[in-house]
């Protein structure tokens, strides 16, 4: 496997998500303040930072949501927004939520999937990955918050991408679904993708991402391997805690 | 490329039970049609002749509000649930998302409001038989300008609910904006001093059916400023500022 943190020349090649002093002002808050990192493949690099500390809305610019005040985000290589079939190189799952409720499991995924030219038997398919093939056709608003995370997760691989960005997945899930995600987030990354995860659960970080990513205050903290972090600070969540330790702030939705 | 988002907004629209209950409202007008012609039709036996509105004049309100709601359910239903950050991610051209989307609602509502607007004109002549009512003396060629502009008229209050439910991000403003439009402005407008009323009641988007197919206004109102072929610009001007308006606006805006 590949090891980005081994030397430059492979960063140059194998880093799939940059980050150019990325930067995000809404009003007079700053969201992400020159942020720069990159996301290699063939692991999990796992995005940390309090609530507020401008992950969601690094996630947002980078897929060219919101419009950065300044800097650039690139997907391979490339500003995501000229991407002409997106779902082919890059999924995510932002927000399970974020569903129409009236519609069907299968015809969410098959509205999104027509876009890309991606055909019935491809949702089929991620419904019986994600093992939501025996609701297909109930009605999304019915789901608990779990099931809309398998439903979002199947809409990230719909298009069998190279780049998977996921945003707090965890949530709502059993511990049956923890361990899926975990599993599925490995094995992913195992295949040579590229994988950025964020989550608040700092043991379920520890077992599934290689590196991380720690940001506060819309700022770069951290960049470094779980291995570094724990031999420093004993375990990943120490390792949060005396990171972060300056940048929790209140009130702000992250 | 556009084709694809195409028959993924279409298919949006079929999936959800919202669009049937709007186009089964909708589709009212022909029931409410025919029981009026029914009705005018059991007076004129009593009375010999008759002068009666026609259903698909009368009952057209409900189907441009029914049809309208449509149109602005189409990207609120989308902006409320933050599913259009879903559809963004998936179409990062918001040209394109938004082109599909005032495309699909256009061809839908033009189509069904023709529908329902024939169905209901076939049915109400048939109920009325050789009656005399007042709207059934003229041939299917003389009505066909009116049918086709009161059609038109649904299509132009859809795309402009689209495009206000755009700019607000709300169904409640979208729909307002829609009643405000083909009710309530149309109906100050009536009670300003004459030549006043007249005059600005030309432009109302409700009036401009009746000038396209070349017919008064109202017996109150007499006929409007405008030549068909202003009207039917006016008609369509009043679609493309809103969509113009809600693009700008969708496309600076973060999602």
């Amino acid at each position: 496997m590949v090891r980005c943190a081994e030397g430059p020349p492979c960063r140059i090649f194998f880093s799939v998500i940059e980050l150019h002093h990325l930067t995000k002002r809404y009003g007079d808050t700053l969201a992400v303040h020159d942020l720069s990192f990159s996301v290699a493949p063939g692991h999990v690099t796992g995005f940390l930072g309090p609530n507020g500390a401008g992950k969601s809305t690094t996630m947002r610019l980078i897929l060219g949501l919101d419009a950065p005040t300044s800097g650039k985000a690139l997907v391979n290589g490339r500003p995501y927004m000229s991407l002409a079939r997106p779902m082919r190189e890059v999924g995510a799952l932002l927000d399970a939520n974020a569903v129409h409720g009236g519609r069907s499991a299968y015809n969410h995924l098959l509205c999104l999937a027509r876009t890309n030219d991606i055909g019935p038997r491809r949702v089929a398919q991620v419904l019986e990955q994600v093992g939501l093939a025996g609701v297909a056709r109930k009605r999304v608003g019915g789901f608990s918050l779990g099931m809309k995370q398998r439903l979002g997760i199947a809409a990230a691989l719909l298009g069998d991408p190279r780049v998977l960005m996921f945003d707090e997945p965890v949530n709502g899930l059993d511990p049956d679904g923890v361990r899926w995600i975990r599993d599925l987030m490995c094995s992913l990354a195992a295949e040579g993708r590229t994988v950025l995860l964020s989550s608040h659960l700092m043991s379920e970080m520890a077992l599934t991402a290689e590196r991380i990513v720690i940001v506060g205050r819309g700022r770069l903290i951290a960049e470094a391997t779980v291995a570094e972090l724990i031999s420093r600070y004993h375990t990943l969540e120490d390792a949060y805690m005396a990171l972060t330790a300056g940048s929790v702030q209140f009130g702000v939705s992250s | 490329m556009m084709r694809a988002v195409v028959a993924s907004e279409l298919l949006k629209l079929r999936s959800v039970t919202t669009t049937y209950r709007a186009i089964g409202v909708a589709a009212l007008m022909v029931v409410l049609g025919a029981v009026w012609t029914f009705y005018v039709g059991t007076m004129a036996d009593e009375r010999g002749s008759i002068r009666a509105a026609a259903p698909e004049q009368g009952f057209l309100p409900l189907l441009q509000t029914s049809l309208a709601l449509l149109g602005v359910l189409a990207i609120t239903s989308e902006l409320a649930t933050g599913m259009v950050r879903t559809s963004l991610v998936v179409v990062p051209r918001r040209g394109v998302l938004f082109a599909a989307k005032a495309g699909v609602v256009g061809a839908v509502t033009f189509g069904g409001a023709v529908t329902i607007l024939l169905t209901t004109y076939a049915t109400s002549r048939l109920i009325a038989g050789d009656r005399l009512l007042g709207f059934n003396q003229s041939s299917l060629a003389a009505d066909l300008p009116m049918l086709l502009a009161s059609g038109l008229s649904v299509t132009v209050l859809a795309l402009v609910g689209l495009g206000l439910g755009c700019a607000t991000r709300s169904t409640a403003a979208g729909i307002v904006s829609v009643v405000s439009l083909l009710f309530v402005l149309p109906g100050i407008a009536t009670y300003l001093p004459p030549p006043w009323n007249t005059r600005v009641a030309s432009f109302m988007l409700p009036n401009l059916v009746p000038q396209i197919a070349g017919d008064q206004l109202s017996r109150r109102l007499g006929d409007g400023l405008l030549p068909p072929w202003a009207a039917l610009a006016t008609l369509i001007f009043y679609a493309a500022v809103t969509l113009g308006a809600a693009f700008y606006l969708f496309k600076r805006r973060d999602a």
